[in-house]
């Protein structure tokens, strides 16, 4: 029965039904087959002919797929909307965590350098302070913000067999962002005014060397980013299921 | 639900029907309710056992049905329950229902279509 109800599984993902609607339906069936057995067995059947028996009852997996894809309510917004979902949501997560990592640094900007003009420059406190810690810890996370979004496009796209083509779109998109992100901070003109941060993104200078410069991070970013997803194709490539 | 609709949820209303009838009565899983099904119709009526799940799950969805999870012998067991919308659902089926039965019984019978819509 599991080669059945993998192939069921299979089915019903790559038709764009939502995971967790598939495993609730494959765990149903599960115990359904195994009441089916018991009931079988208990007519006299020995746990082969119980087996089979209970099979044809519980329906060809052709049937089974059939009457679960009549109902389109169940279909995943990955497979309704590839197009958003892989082309403007991961965009979107990527601002929220460059959002994130702004206010971080806002923070400790406050917090650790209060009369500082900006941030970014050297920090006068030693290796294991606390305000170093902080602002390594923020620029781990800014950094990797890109690499995690794509991890999560992977993910999602494996979990939902979602073809290959929507997860590349969505992975070249957020390393081109991540690679052309650029955080500002200066303090304005007034006496203890606030602290200014700012980003902006896809903006390439003009120079030949920061356009390759550009080119090489998102490459980096890109590979980074598309390994879960590369090793799952591999694997699925390669060992038999 | 009107009557003379052109393409009145015929057959395919039926698994929809028996359930929410049965879950009316009492709550039930999956192989509870298949096996209530054919044994109520006579095993006139024997829905595919399989197919019931995703009907279970479109009710679900609708909120005609809501679930519940109990352990029973060592397994557990996900339980359906009919719904104040479930109810309202079923009134208009059966009435539905009734309507075509009639109308039909009563072109077998031979008196005229139109007598038989109420």
């Amino acid at each position: 029965m599991a080669t059945q109800f993998h192939e069921l599984k299979e089915r019903l993902l790559r038709a764009g039904v939502a995971p967790r609607h598939v495993r609730r339906y494959l765990s149903e069936l599960a115990d359904h087959f195994a009441d089916l057995i018991e009931e079988e067995q208990q007519a006299g059947r020995n746990l082969v002919e119980a087996q089979s028996a209970a099979l044809v009852r519980l329906g060809k997996t052709e049937n089974l797929a059939k009457a679960f894809l009549e109902q389109r309510q169940f279909q995943s917004w990955c497979a309704r909307a590839p197009w958003a979902m892989f082309g403007f949501a991961p965009l979107i997560y990527l601002g929220a965590a460059y959002l994130v990592a702004c206010l971080y640094l806002w923070c400790g900007w406050k917090f650790f350098l209060p009369g500082v003009d900006t941030p970014f420059g050297a920090l006068a406190a030693p290796t294991n302070s606390l305000a170093n810690m902080y602002f390594q810890a923020g620029k781990f996370y800014y950094y990797s913000a890109p690499v995690l979004v794509g991890w999560t496009i992977g993910i999602v796209a494996a979990r939902q067999r979602i073809k290959a083509v929507w997860p590349a779109v969505g992975l070249v998109l957020i390393s081109w962002m991540g690679a052309t992100a650029r955080i500002q901070a200066g303090r304005t003109a007034v006496p203890r005014g606030l602290g200014h941060i700012s980003m902006d993104f896809f903006r390439v200078g003009s120079s030949s060397q920061t356009i390759s410069q550009s080119m090489s991070s998102a490459f980096l970013i890109l590979t980074l980013a598309i390994l879960p997803y590369f090793v799952w194709r591999l694997r699925r490539a390669f060992v038999p299921l | 639900m009107a009557a003379r609709e052109t393409n009145p949820n015929f057959m395919n209303g039926v698994p929809e029907l028996l359930i929410l009838k049965l879950l009316q009565q009492d709550e039930m899983y999956g192989y509870e309710i298949v096996q209530a099904i054919r044994g109520r119709t006579g095993a006139v009526i024997a829905i595919g056992e399989g197919v019931v799940y995703p009907v279970l799950h479109g009710l679900e969805r609708d909120g005609a049905l809501r679930t519940r999870r109990k352990k029973v012998n060592g397994r557990s067991r996900i339980y359906y329950l009919v719904t104040p919308s479930g109810s309202r659902r079923l009134a208009d089926l059966s009435r539905t229902w009734v309507s075509l039965t009639t109308a039909i019984q009563a072109m077998l019978m031979g008196a005229q279509y139109g007598d038989a819509i109420p």
